[in-house]
Parts: structure tokens; sequence; C-alpha cells
């Protein structure tokens, strides 16, 4: 028996189900990492189907394979240079013309190509009626219809790419000709290719011919460095400039008119649409949704009702959380001989991991109904109506989308960044993302408005998050006049037709997110939690957090500078630094360096601060330096330490300045 | 006479004549099906803000900047 391993590239569009294909062929065996070099997300995963492995690899969704995005060139260098045996298209059947666009490419490329016509009950539905045998015949390429969501059609797609990978002989793929005058260019720039240079990476001498003449500057990076390219690449040029005089516009205009000509052709043979042109119902509901006046109030209520959920529905769970790693710390400390080994088991490691821990409800909560909402398709209309906005501070609507998920946790939003093409737009909006308040610090805030504002609690925490927003955009303002200029990416952007999300769709979304913030509470903060308990520990002999511990002793020198923001007692300080690791910590520290279990903790507060502190205090936790989570992966986003450093520093410049306002203002104004 | 695109009204169709920009918009407005010689649909323009377009069979938002480099004539 044969055992063979076959290599699939799922490629295709954004918002066409490509990940739920991908997770129906590989099921939970796959790994997420990133491309080397880049900071792209890589998945992979693997399969066994009647005696035959397989190594599925899910490229970035792109819109084609010019060299505009890190996407998209991560995915075409996979393609060219590794040559995965077969190449499955995910398409929306639902909007062939623009989809197949992505598909003559890849026929170009010269890559065994399987077309999934996914959707295709959505198609039916809409009337429309598609003869995908008709496409397979004018392609020269296998057709299936596919319905990802419910695992219809996956098995054939990996009979045909059993069937694709074992052929030999030279396809019967279509290649797409370019009209007379631009066929004979390109057949003498493929001469002149194939006679003069030895092409690196596998590149044909025609698909480099054709991609010379759309200019297309990765693939001349490349070229620079081989071997008589000088003379090729000044061909080229004179070439273009001889097609533009002779048709009147640019070559790639050209080339797309020819592209998508033939597209056409092929959907006026293959698909039947409905008579009527009705108005569909995504342009009824849009026309509501981001209308002039209506679209900001619609999208505030359901903010509104995004996070009364998150909070509503995870409120047990963490409740439940709260109580096991209560019960484990307990049970750990009385069979552990009293010491430090028992102190760093149940004060370090079990309060301290379970203290994050707890944030697995509202953060997965949150990151669901985002999921729902993006995959419904409101999420895009969301940066349409915020891109006014945005636009004030450098930004377009779709830096918008990784500034909600900040609610959640800052770490995967600053990870969504990944979808800005240009890096001034990414870099400003990663540097202000850390100012949306993220369910960590929640819990701090509803402790103090608990304590101090009994009365006003839902509208004191309600202020932190609106001054968050109000610190990124002026933040935003100030870095992209300063350190940030220059002009961002134009705003192009598909709006997605609303579908109704699939539960399961979305649970692969959020599992997505969250697990990231799993995997930093497995490591990162494990590492911290012993550190800040190390701290608090030593030198020997000194009671767990007290002022002559380490940590108590660096808290003491450091507090007057909060003197005048109203919290300059050391352990305020104590309790901000150890909020570093993780800002929800804040409590705990608290409630150790008071010495006091969770239901005193507000009688203790109420001691050593005033409302006026209280609320100074707040407003520095949320606005100072985020969690060293974040600022690792900030480092890794950017590449360098800079960037991490800065977002430490000018935060927690710009808390004091704040936090000093608001005390010292409260102060001339007569609250105490 | 050409016209910017974002002085289009809604439900206005217009063939695109040229369009100014770098390189790398170039690429992506046609990998969107917006190129010269396209037709396309004007779906909302409130006169400020981005706009929404219908190209082939999708809608596309494209900022007010962008629209003002792209010249049209009316079908």
């Amino acid at each position: 028996m044969t055992v063979k391993k076959i290599r699939i590239a799922l490629a295709g569009n954004p918002n066409v189900g490509k990940s739920v294909i991908f997770n129906a062929l590989t099921g939970g065996r796959q790994h997420v990492g990133n491309w080397p070099g880049k900071t792209v997300e890589k998945k992979e995963g693997t399969l066994k189907y009647k005696n035959h492995s397989f190594k599925v690899i899910d490229l970035p969704g792109t819109y084609s394979l010019t060299a505009y995005s890190i996407d998209e060139i991560v995915a075409r260098d996979y393609l060219v240079e590794e040559k995965p045996d077969v190449v499955i298209h995910v398409v929306d059947s639902t909007n062939l013309e623009r989809n197949l666009y992505l598909t003559i490419q890849l026929i170009e490329l010269g890559a065994k190509v399987i077309l999934a016509l996914n959707m295709s009950d959505l198609a039916e539905k809409k009337g429309l009626r598609i003869d995908e045998r008709h496409i397979s015949r004018l392609l020269g390429i296998p057709v299936i219809k596919t319905v990802a969501t419910k695992e219809k059609g996956v098995k054939k797609l990996l009979d045909k790419a059993i069937k694709l990978a074992g052929e030999t002989k030279e396809s019967k793929r279509k290649v797409l000709t370019y009209g007379k005058e631009l066929e004979e260019h390109i057949e003498e720039l493929r001469d002149c290719i194939s006679k003069k240079l030895e092409l690196p990476f596998g590149y044909t001498p025609k698909w480099t011919a054709l991609k010379l003449l759309e200019n297309d500057k990765e693939v001349i990076k490349k070229l620079k460095g081989v071997k008589n390219s000088a003379h090729v690449l000044k061909k080229a040029r004179e070439t273009r400039v001889h097609l533009q005089d002779v048709f009147g516009e640019d070559v790639d205009s050209s080339i797309a008119d020819a592209r998508y000509g033939l597209i056409a052709g092929l959907i006026k043979e293959s698909v039947k649409k409905p008579a009527v042109n009705r108005i569909s119902m995504s342009d009824q509901i849009d026309k509501v949704v981001t209308n002039k006046y209506l679209g900001i109030p619609i999208f505030l209520l359901a903010m509104f009702l995004m996070f009364q959920l998150t909070f509503e529905v995870s409120a047990p769970f963490m409740e439940l959380i709260d109580e096991f790693f209560g019960w484990l710390a307990q049970t750990a400390s009385a069979s552990i001989p009293a010491g430090w080994l028992s102190s760093l088991v149940s004060d370090g490691i079990i309060s301290g991991v379970g203290s994050v821990l707890i944030f697995i409800p509202p953060i997965f909560i949150l990151f669901l109904i985002i999921a729902l909402l993006e995959d419904s398709g409101y999420m895009a209309r969301a940066a349409f109506i915020m891109d006014k906005l945005m636009h004030k501070i450098g930004l377009h609507g779709k830096s918008f989308i990784p500034m909600i998920l900040g609610f959640g946790c800052n770490v995967p939003a600053i990870m969504a960044t990944r979808t800005l093409s240009n890096r001034k737009d990414r870099l400003l909006t990663i540097l202000i993302n850390p100012f949306m308040s993220c369910g960590a610090r929640l819990p701090v805030y509803i402790l103090f408005a608990a304590a101090f504002f009994p009365n006003n609690q839902g509208l004191v925490v309600f202020s932190l998050y609106i001054l968050g927003m109000m610190v990124a955009i002026i933040m935003g303002l100030i870095l992209s006049r300063t350190l940030l200029k220059g002009l961002s990416a134009p705003f192009v952007m598909e709006l997605p037709p609303y579908r109704v999300p699939t539960i399961k769709g979305a649970l692969i979304h959020m599992w997505e997110r969250g697990s990231l913030f799993l995997r930093k509470a497995g490591t990162i903060i494990f590492a911290a939690v012993v550190l800040v308990w190390a701290l608090s520990s030593f030198p020997a002999g000194v009671e767990y957090g007290a002022q002559e511990s380490y940590l108590g002793q660096v808290g003491t020198a450091i507090a007057p500078v909060f003197g005048p923001l109203g919290f300059g007692d050391w352990r305020a300080s104590v309790a901000l630094m150890t909020g570093f690791v993780a800002k929800e910590i804040v409590i705990g520290t608290f409630g150790t360096i008071y010495g006091v279990e969770e239901g005193g903790l507000e009688a203790a507060l109420q001691q050593h601060f005033t409302p006026l502190s209280a609320y100074s205090f707040l407003v520095f936790v949320l606005l100072y330096v985020p969690c060293m989570a974040v600022i690792a992966v900030i480092k890794r986003e950017t590449n360098s330490w800079k960037w991490p450093l800065f977002t430490a520093a000018y935060t927690t410049a710009v808390a004091w300045i704040v936090a000093f306002i608001v005390y010292q203002g409260g102060l001339l104004l007569g609250f105490v | 006479m050409g016209m910017p695109l974002a002085m289009v009204g809604a439900h206005e169709k217009v063939r695109v004549k040229s369009i100014v920009g770098g390189y790398g918009i170039m690429k992506r407005l046609s990998d969107m099906g917006i190129y010269e010689g396209t037709t396309l649909e004007v779906v909302r323009n409130d006169s400020t803000g981005p706009l929404i377009l219908k190209v082939l069979d999708s809608r596309i938002v494209i900022g007010r900047g962008q629209a003002q480099k792209i010249m049209v004539e009316m079908k």
C-alpha cells in the first residue's frame, strides 16, 4: 500500500468561508504559527483520507496575487516557491465574478487548481443557477460545489486532490490569452527571459514575463539579484511604455480588462441569474444601518448590548472560577507544610494564575459576540460608519475593529492590526490600542466603584471606558501629527453581504483569538507571577508583601511620585507595580498588603483613599503601562524594542498627567 | 468631461475614465474590479465620509480621498 503525503494549499478572498473549509478538512489537528520572518499567521493541519495523508496549508485571505500587502506576498511566495501539490481555491458562489479573478491568476501561476464553489446553498437561494461542469470545461480545472458549514462537498475535494496530485501529464488548464498585441509582447519577453536568465524559485518564463509587464515590484526585486537580468528588466520597461502608447491606458488596466473580460464571458455562459433584479436584502438593511443619522446610534446601541450581554453571561462563570482557585489555594497551603514553598504555590502561582484565568469567561464571550458580528457582516459596516471619526486621527475605518477588540484583551487586538496594509497605520493603531479598556481592568473599577461610589457605580465605570477612548483619540491626533506623519493607505474595503452567522464558524473565530490570551496566561504571566512573589517574599523573613520586602522597598521609594495624584501611599505603588503583570492583580495585591480577605477589602480601601483619590487611581490604572503580555506582543509585532519601550513610557506619562488633572482639578472644584 | 467619483450621487451608474494613484492602490482597486473602463454604480454618497459602490456583484467601501482621484463619466 502506498502512502503519499499530499500538500494542499487553500487560497481565497476574505469572507468566503475558507477557515470553515480548513476546519472541516483538518478537524482539530492544526497548528497555528507565523510565516518565517513575517507577522502573518500560518495555519497548517494534517489529515488522513483513503490511505493518503494530507498536509493542508491555509494561505492568508487575498484578493489577488499581486504584491500589494504582506498577505499577498506570503501567499504568492508559497505557491511559487514551495509548489504545493494542489491548490484549492475557495470562492463565494454568490459573487463569482470578483472571486474568479484570483482563479485566473492561480491558473496562470501554473498551479493545479481545484475550484470550490462555496456557499452554493446561498447562491441557490438567491436564484443563481450555476453550471459547474461548464465552468470546469471552460477553465480546464475541476469544479466542486460545497457548503462548508454543512461539510458538503468536502470529501469530493479530497478525492479530486488525490486524482490531481497523481497526474503527471501536461494539464488541460486553459491559459488566458490577452489579445494579439499584448500576447506578442508577452511572448517576445518570455523568449528573451528563457534565453538570457536562469530563473530562480521555479518561476516559469511566461509567468515572469507577465509579471514584469504588470510591473510587479516583488518579482522585479527578486530578479535584480539574477545574472543578466538588467537587460531583461530594461526591455520590460520599454515594452510597458510602448504598450501604454498603443492602448492609451495603463498596461495593468489592459491586463485586468482581459481577465475580467474572460470571466464575464464565462459567467454569461454558465450562470443563470434570476430575471428580476430586485433590491437585495443586504441593501435594504444597509439603508438603515449605514444611514447618515441612524448609523452611529445603532452602532452605539449594538456596543452597549454587546457589553451588557458579556457581563451578564460571564458573571456566574467568573464566580465559579474564583471559588475554584480559592479552594485550590486553601487546599494547597493546607497540604504543603508552611514555609516558602507553600507560599510560592498558594500566594504566588495559584492566586496569580487564578486571577488571570478568571478573565476567560468575559474575554471568550466578548470575542464570541464580536465573531458573530463579524461573520454577520456588521463589523464591516461599523468600519464604514466610524471611518469619518478615524480619519480625524489619521487612520481609517479598518483600524476600528482592532480598537473594539481591545475591550476584550489588547493582545489579540494588537495582533488583529495585521490586516492593515500600511506600516504607519498599523503602528499608530497599535500605539493607541492600550487605552481601550480591556477586560482585566474592569474588576478594579468595580471594586473601587462599589467602595466609593455606591450610588453611581455604573456611571463611574462607563466614564472610564469613555475616557480611555477619548485619550486614544487625542493621542492618535498627536502621534499622527508628530512621530507618525505620512499618508495613510487609501481606504478600500469590501462590504460582505449580510449572512446568518453559524455558531461553528463563530466558535472557531472566538477560539483563534481567545487562545492567544490563554497562551499568554500560560507562559509569560506564570513567569511574572513567580517574580512578583519572589520580590514580595524576600529578603528572607519578611511577611509577604510587607513594606520591608523588596517590592515594598521599591514601592516606598517611588510613592512620592504619586503624591500629587492623591495616592502617595507605598501600598498603592506596590499594587500598581504588580499590575504590570496583569492589571486585575492590583486587587489581589491590595488584599495581600492590607492583610484582609476579599470581603474586607472595601472597608480597608475606604481608610486609605478618598472618593477623589480613588477615581484618580482608577484613571491611572486605565491609562498607565499596559500589562507585560501587551508589551511582549508589541515587541513581536513591530520587531523591535523601540516601540514597546516607547509605549510603556508614554502611556505612563499620559496616565500621570491625566490623573494629575483629575485630582488637582477635583480639589480645586471642592471635591474630596 | 470627466468628474471625480466623489461627486457622483447615489444610484448613478458611471464609467471609470482614469485613476490617479500609486502602484499599490491601482492594483488593489483593479483586484476589486475598479480599473479604467469598468462600469460601477454609486450606492451611497453622503457627501462626507466614505462612499459605497456596487462593483460586479459586491459592495465596496472607498474612502472619499481615493474617490476624488477616480475620474468617471456618466453612463
